[in-house]
Formats: structure tokens, C-alpha cells, sequence
């Protein structure tokens, strides 16, 4: 794949998950019930791992999307690196957050598992992005 | 996609390069992607390429992913340790709630016992509720008690709470108490000791307290932390403390042995593994 597909890729699944961090954000400032069907969208969002030193998650997350959306709109190797290392730290957070529905809270949120899923996919389009030849410039 | 992938893959090692112009036009012509196929660039991306992952790239994306992480995992542990909002308890944050529930749904509960009181054999704990050991045993040896003597019967288990550790064993042990007498003392107890912190450090919250009582069904929370400061709950302190005194207990846990109704022993054990609680009742129910 070239970089410019795999551009494409990151910015697509960027703003996936931006929009799901984003609505959950809605969500919880806005007071309003988080469509669910698995029923544990609310014991997530009001557990204690909902908020990281005050910032809540989502908010988190939508910052993290945003800032791996911004390093698709460039091609330069320092993009790409944040890219993937961003997304990379992303990655183990979203398992931990995993982690903590099945073992601490024990009760799913569908958004949030969506969230862990797009950020897989980041972590391998930003990864995959390492390991295109570029030309080199000039 | 297709074409911008296998160029890459062949790396322009094919000898095609030049020499087969007419070829590749015949190629270019049957997959129908006129502009795809490039030579200048193919030849420059295998003559001068940036190089892919050389170590230092990747220690610095792994060194700042993981810084990342790290940064994000203990925050989030962090506050999640912390107190809450104060917008009351969360019983999701309370492990072992449908575990103990499952334990002790339908054995008698009375004040700090537990089981029948005609059983044939009581146990008496001494026990902190910040004691890691106390810990220990409520999680490995009382469920096998529970469901192998006092469910059918043949034991009952005192529980006598004891604040030597420092305030935040009194803190619990008033909630406990006070849940007694809403006939629900070892929930609480057990659910303390599935969600204990460190001693001294601060997690005997009112929000914890109040998360755990949630996590009993069918416990009244309120009245259970209005009780706390109940006339009861402070004479059962202080006799518990009195008790220990007279049985000459210096730590946690200490159990003390008998029949029911008579005179109960000091329990030596050299473990708090549940076959040397199981071979002492069994000697006592076998007399």
C-alpha cells in the first residue's frame, strides 16, 4: 500500500473514532442516555475509570483521534512517527481500558469496545505507514 | 492499490525496466490502469529511498507510545484509586459483589453470626479489617466453611472486629456492624476484604463504604451508614476488644474453637489454609 492509501486509511479510521469519542463526550455533557445494547454503557461512563485526573475519557479519546488525524494530513517522517506512536500508546490504553470493563467494572460499553477496535486498526494503518519506502526528498 | 502495492514488493528488481517498454504497455493495456505503472518513479523510490525502520526509528516510536501509555494507565489508575466525586458510591467498582451474594444468599445471619444457632460448633474470628491475612482467609478458607459446614448446619462463625491497624479499621468495622444488624455484617465484611486497600492509605472512603453496602442487595445503605455511630456498634467494639484482652490475642486473625455454648479454645493453626480449619471441626464434631 502506498503511504498516500494508507493516509487515507488513518484519516478515515481517525475521524471514526473521533466521532465515537466525540458523541460520547455529547453524551455525558449533555446529560443524555448513551444508546447501548450491551447494556453497560452507563455503569462504564459513571465508574471511577471514567475520568483520567478529572479529564473524562471520551475527552481523551476525541484529543487522541484528532492528534493521529493531524499526523494523515502530512507525509513527512515526523508525522508518521508521531502517528504511530500515538496511536501505538493509544492501543495499550484502549486494552487496558478493556482490561478494567472485564475485571474492575465488570460491564461492557459497546462504544468503547467500537473505540478499542478502531484504535487497532489505527495502530496497524500508523504502523504500516513506518514501513512504506518514501522517496527521498529532493 | 493493487498497483501502488506490487511495485514496492518487486522493489524494481525485475530486469523489465527499460528494455521492456512494448511488454509493460501490453500489461498497462489488459489491467486498465494506464497511469499506474510508472517507471521514473519506481526507479526512484528503489534508488534513494529513506530507510524503513531502522532501529532508532522504532525505539523512538516505541519509547513514545510507551511513554504514552504509561502516562494515560497510571493517571487513570491514579484517580480511579482516589476518592470519588463524591456523587455517592458505585458499586461497579466494587469486585466480588455476585460472588458473595452467591456465598451467603440464604445462611442465617444475626447480628455478627452466621449460621444456626443450635450449630454444633462455633468459630470465633478476631480479625482487623485492614488485615492483609484476614484478607487472605475471608477469601480462601471462610467460602469452603460456609458452604461445607455452616450451610448445612454444623457451624456458626462469629466475627469479632477489632481497630488495631490504625482509624480506617474502625471506619470499616462500623459499617460492618452496623450492617449486622440489618443481618448482613459478613456481606460487608467479605466485600471489604475482595476490595481492600493498603493499610492506612486512605481507601475506607464514604463514597467505598457506601459502594459496598450497594453491593449488597437488599442491605437499607442509609440506615447501614446512619447506624455506624449507633450506642450498639460502639459497645460491640469495645467488647470485641475486651474479648481479645481476656483470649490473650496479640494478632490477626485468631480464632477461638468449641462447642456451642461451651467453652472455646484458642485455635493454633500453622496456616490459615482451610484443611486445618476442616480437621479441628471435624475432631469437635466427631466427640
Amino acid at each position: 500500500m502506498s503511504d498516500r492509501a494508507l493516509r487515507i486509511a488513518v484519516a478515515a479510521l481517525a475521524l471514526a473514532g473521533a466521532g465515537i469519542a466525540g458523541y460520547l463526550t455529547y453524551a455525558k455533557y449533555a446529560d443524555t442516555t448513551i444508546a447501548c445494547a450491551t447494556g453497560g454503557c452507563e455503569t462504564v461512563q459513571s465508574s471511577e475509570y471514567a475520568e483520567v485526573l478529572g479529564l473524562p475519557v471520551p475527552v481523551l479519546g476525541l484529543a487522541g483521534y484528532l492528534a493521529i488525524l493531524a499526523t494523515a494530513l502530512f507525509a513527512g517522517e515526523h508525522a508518521r512517527l508521531a502517528g504511530a506512536a500515538l496511536a501505538l500508546g493509544g492501543l495499550v490504553f484502549s486494552v487496558y481500558l478493556v482490561v478494567v470493563q472485564i475485571v474492575a467494572i465488570g460491564a461492557f460499553c459497546q462504544w468503547c469496545l467500537a473505540s478499542d477496535l478502531v484504535m487497532l486498526l489505527l495502530a496497524a494503518a500508523t504502523v504500516a505507514r513506518l514501513r512504506v519506502r518514501q522517496p527521498a526528498p529532493g | 492499490m493493487h498497483a501502488a502495492g506490487s511495485p514496492q514488493r518487486v522493489c524494481g528488481r525485475r530486469p523489465t525496466r527499460r528494455p521492456a517498454a512494448v511488454a509493460q504497455n501490453e500489461v498497462v493495456a489488459k489491467r486498465k490502469k494506464p497511469a499506474r505503472v510508472p517507471v521514473a518513479p519506481r526507479a526512484k523510490t528503489t534508488a534513494r529511498s529513506t530507510p524503513v525502520l531502522t532501529r532508532r526509528r522504532v525505539l523512538l516510536v516505541v519509547l513514545i507510545a510507551a511513554a504514552v501509555a504509561v502516562g494515560l494507565v497510571g493517571a487513570s489508575l491514579l484517580s480511579a484509586r482516589g476518592d470519588g466525586d463524591g456523587d455517592g458510591g458505585d458499586p461497579a467498582a466494587i469486585a466480588g459483589g455476585p460472588d458473595v451474594e452467591l456465598l451467603l444468599d440464604g445462611v442465617p445471619q444475626e447480628g455478627t453470626a452466621i449460621g444456626e444457632d443450635d450449630a454444633p460448633v462455633t468459630l470465633v474470628e478476631y480479625a482487623d479489617l485492614q488485615c492483609p491475612f484476614c484478607a487472605d482467609w475471608a477469601l480462601q478458607t471462610f467460602p469452603e466453611l460456609v458452604r461445607d459446614y455452616v450451610r448445612d448446619g454444623r457451624l456458626r462463625i462469629e466475627f469479632r472486629g477489632l481497630a488495631f491497624i490504625g482509624p480506617e479499621s474502625e471506619d470499616a468495622l462500623r459499617a460492618a456492624l452496623a450492617a449486622g444488624e440489618q443481618g448482613k455484617l459478613w456481606n460487608v465484611v467479605d466485600l471489604v476484604y475482595t476490595n481492600q486497600g493498603a493499610e492506612n492509605s486512605g481507601w475506607v472512603t464514604e463514597d467505598f463504604l457506601r459502594a459496598v453496602g450497594e453491593a449488597v442487595p437488599s442491605l437499607d445503605v442509609d440506615r447501614m451508614l446512619e447506624a455506624r455511630d449507633a450506642a450498639e456498634v460502639t459497645a460491640s467494639i469495645e467488647e470485641a476488644a475486651l474479648a481479645a484482652e481476656a483470649d490473650g490475642v496479640t494478632g490477626t486473625p485468631s480464632f477461638l474453637l468449641g462447642e456451642t455454648g461451651g467453652e472455646l479454645g484458642p485455635l493454633e493453626i500453622s496456616s490459615l489454609e482451610p484443611e486445618e480449619f476442616r480437621a479441628a471441626i471435624d475432631r469437635l464434631l466427631q466427640e
